[in-house]
């Protein structure tokens, strides 16, 4: 690779000097964090930091082919990694070798720049290697050891297990702006293995009128021969990752990976090299394929490329299929650019400045539109509903800016799933459904962590290995989906695995003897489960280090109920789990529905209320609690009494309503003194004070200045469906 | 008709002076039979962003109905197509025309 080592040697000439100094900023950042670490030995952030930290100098160093950086760091990295895992404790012996070796870094990275080499340090330096790979409990002669392969000084040795992956990536235009080149990026790519093919999208490039030469429009599927995994594959590409779209399909892909791989592909009009590209199958194949189709043809007849590919090499139909769809599409939509897909990027705190101001503007439009119906002017009032109708469009669109597919999350499970399985043992096919379903990105930010730790947990408590699996009648390899979908204003999530289930037995001998039931008492299977979530249910004592970090489902449930959503867990015993996450679409303005009881305001989210009965609401037989049923259409539905239930005091309404809600599956009714109708509703948090109220989701300004609260659907239902005799609570509701 | 002498360093330093020479030199060729002659024996320093100008002027040419005619690719150039995957291109660039005029 001798035009590379002069591109390199190029490259480095020149970007060199901003590695140096970066380097030695994430030298210095290492050696604080580390100090801090000292003193709060249990801060996970610090610990990622760290890591993320060393990653970067092993990063940038591996991009200038600095093999001696990137040597030494990895095995500093491995050991982070243990910490951060918790596999291994940090003693202050342990932060000592840190910091040794971070000096020891620093020294390389200088020796990078030119300084000469100190007999000492590197001497020191096989010394520290060794030290780093006990305290990380890794055997210095691993047959594995991911230095080697990641070094790029590989020793394929016949240990290793050479695997060919298929990788196709799509460089962003900004690619060259940000100072990045392919070449040296594919360059890096070909130090990982053998690079047997390699094929350049050149139906992505413009013609040269209408190029703009700084904006990169390649893309490449090449063929990775390698032992190193999926992450190190991805890591090559870790500077440009945030501007490329990466495909990196696994050496024994299944057709629809296939076909899912060439609907992907960037342009590339022929379907035999589709099909190679996307390696499918071999050139040689192709050759052979073409060689029968004009043996063919010489005989008059008009043999199909696809179908004789199918024939002779059983390539599966879909990926032909696939393949020629794709080829279609690229001939009749080629003289088209994509423009139209072309994207912005805001700040997101301009965004959220937005998005406040239309916040203050609904409730001040509110306070107006009130104010006008009091004057009784027509015009006005007509002038004033036209305003409050582009109010509601402009808040519609607004929040529609913030609105991001899920399944971009979705798909950093993958490597999660992927990884963790095999730390398992486990063999885990991951499924992801509705990744296209949008919600606010807030909400996308603070739902990650929870699905993590559910997907996690999936895999180490639900997902048996190989061998259970058989011995139990499935298929070895287990399965996880998640899946996502809109219904009724909220986001539906799940999380299905085809694991053990929950033995429910099991949890109800924990709940007896941690106290949370009250021992011998067995209630309902619903309410067993729900169990799972209660603070105190899971502790450390059964927890592996994979899912368990001191986090219970009690975290889970409450980060999930923070943001106004609920989670429902069901279970076959032997069969899988489902979770199941109900959330908001968005977390700031919804469409309300306004009633009374009292002198109170309450606000229902407009979504969950199926329909309103009027007058009806005495018909209703209540209990002392505030429950009772009425008959909706010849069905019995239960209702709750908002006075009862928060002892509201005032004349008791002549002609109360009925406002049946709908959440899930269950359907209730809510009785109120009147309805006043829709409301665009802001949703402010509600106060600490509030916080042990149950049923509430949070308060909101009306345009005369009052405060009305906003119910939380779910937990209201949960409440309207407790069995009558239970105190527990309105005692809260009303303390 | 002129021939384009591709330069020494073909890389994202030098392509958005070259786009507009490039650009200009292309509007001067008229469609086939002729190819459109350009020389490649001084390209010394290349990158991704050079490679993709070239396939730029490449397709642009072919739009107008006229081909590129690549004669004596360096080494660089080559190995940098090579590791690029269009090694199959820059063959084709360089297949000789048999209407082609010396």
């Amino acid at each position: 690779m001798t035009q590379s080592a002069a591109q390199d040697a190029d490259f480095i000439a020149e970007a060199l000097p901003t590695f140096l100094s970066e380097a030695e900023d994430q030298v210095e950042s290492l050696e604080a964090l580390l100090l801090e670490l000292e003193d709060e030995p249990d801060n996970a952030e610090l610990l990622n930091a760290l890591f993320r930290c060393a990653h970067t100098v092993k990063g940038s160093a591996g991009m200038f082919g600095l093999e001696a950086v990137v040597g030494f760091t990895h095995h500093v990295e491995t050991l982070l990694q243990r910490l951060r895992e918790g596999q291994v404790a940090l003693t202050p012996e342990l932060s000592t070798l840190l910091l040794r070796c971070n000096d020891q870094i620093r020294i390389l990275v200088a020796e990078a720049g030119g300084q000469p080499a100190d007999p000492a340090a590197v001497a020191a330096r096989d010394d520290l290697v060794g030290q780093l790979q006990a305290a990380a409990g890794v055997a210095p002669a691993a047959p594995a050891d991911r230095a080697r392969s990641q070094g790029g000084e590989a020793s394929r040795a016949a240990t290793a297990t050479l695997r060919p992956w298929h990788v196709s990536v799509s460089f962003g235009q900004e690619v060259f702006r940000n100072g990045m080149d392919p070449l040296a990026v594919l360059n890096y790519v070909r130090g990982l293995g053998e690079m047997p093919h390699i094929v350049c999208d050149v139906g992505g490039v413009p013609p040269l009128e209408l190029l703009d030469p700084d904006s990169c429009h390649l893309s490449f599927i090449f063929g990775l021969v390698t032992e190193a995994s999926r992450a190190q594959i991805e890591d090559a590409f870790s500077f440009v990752r945030e501007d490329c779209q990466l495909h990196v399909i696994n050496p024994g892909a299944t057709p629809a990976q296939f076909a899912d791989l060439i609907d992907a592909m960037p342009g590339n009009p022929r379907l035999g090299e589709i099909l190679v590209a996307a390696g499918a199958i071999s050139q040689a194949q192709l050759q052979q394929g073409l060689r029968s189709q004009q043996a063919a043809a010489a005989l008059g007849e008009n043999a199909l490329l696809g179908e004789l590919l199918t024939e002779q090499t059983g390539l599966a139909p879909q990926v032909v299929d696939a393949a020629l769809r794709k080829q279609r599409q690229q001939r009749t939509d080629a003289p088209a650019a994509g423009d139209d897909t072309r994207f912005i990027r805001v700040q997101a705190n301009r965004l959220d400045a937005v998005i406040n101001l239309l916040g203050e503007l609904v409730i001040a439009g509110a306070g107006a539109a009130l104010l006008a119906r009091q004057t009784q002017q027509r015009q006005l009032r007509e002038a004033n509903d036209e305003i409050s109708r582009l109010i509601e469009e402009i808040r519609n669109g607004t929040l529609q800016l913030r609105m991001v597919p899920i399944g971009e999350t979705f798909t950093r499970f993958r490597r999660v799933v992927r990884d963790t399985a095999a730390e398992l043992g486990k063999d885990v096919h991951m499924e992801v459904v509705g990744g296209e379903t949008e919600l606010d990105k807030s909400v996308v930010e603070r739902i990650a962590d929870p699905l993590m730790h559910l997907v996690r947990n999936a895999l180490d408590h639900g997902l048996e290995t190989p061998a259970q699996r058989e011995a139990a009648g499935k298929p070895a390899q287990g399965r996880l989906t998640l899946s996502a979908h809109h219904e009724a204003g909220s986001i539906v999530i799940r999380i299905v695995d085809d694991g053990r289930g929950i033995q429910r037995q099991r949890v109800l001998e924990r709940a007896w003897k941690r106290g949370l039931v009250e021992p011998g008492v067995v209630p309902d299977d619903a309410a067993i489960l729900r169990l799972i979530f209660e603070p105190g249910f899971s502790t450390a004592e059964k927890v592996t280090n994979l899912s368990g970090r001191g986090v219970g489902m009690d975290v889970v449930r409450s980060n999930i109920e923070a943001l106004r959503g609920s989670v429902l867990l069901d279970s076959v015993e032997g069969q899988g789990s489902t979770i199941e996450i109900r959330l908001p679409l968005t977390l700031a303005i919804i469409d309300g529905f306004l009633v009374a009881v009292g002198a109170s305001r309450f606000i229902f989210p407009l979504d969950a209320v199926v329909e309103v009965i009027e007058g009806r609401a005495s018909e209703a037989t209540l209990d002392a609690r505030g429950r009772g049923v009425v008959e909706l259409r010849g069905q019995v539905l239960p209702v709750v009494s908002l006075r009862a239930l928060y002892a509201i005091d005032g004349p008791l309404a002549t002609r109360g309503s009925v406002v049946v809600l709908q959440c899930g599956r269950t359907r209730f009714g809510v009785l109120v003194d009147s309805l006043l109708g829709q409301h665009q509703t802001v949703i402010k948090p509600l106060g600490r004070l509030f916080t042990s109220l149950r049923g509430m989701a949070g308060s909101s300004i009306l345009g005369n200045g009052e405060v009305a609260l906003i119910f939380d659907v779910p937990a209201l239902g949960q409440l309207a469906a407790e069995p009558p005799g239970q105190p527990r609570v309105a005692e809260r509701a009303t303390a | 008709m002129s021939t384009l002498h591709l330069p020494p360093e073909l890389s994202i330093y030098t392509a958005a002076e070259l786009h507009p020479q490039w650009l200009a030199w292309a509007q001067q060729q008229a469609p086939a039979p002729a190819p459109a002659l350009v020389d490649g024996a001084a390209v010394d320093q290349v990158d991704a962003a050079g490679v993709q100008l070239l396939i730029a002027l490449q397709r642009g040419l072919s739009a107008r109905g006229c081909a590129l005619r690549l004669h004596a690719p360096s080494r660089p150039l080559s190995q940098a197509c090579a590791a690029l995957g269009l090694d199959g291109w820059l063959a084709q660039l360089q297949v000789p025309f048999s209407t082609e005029v010396a």
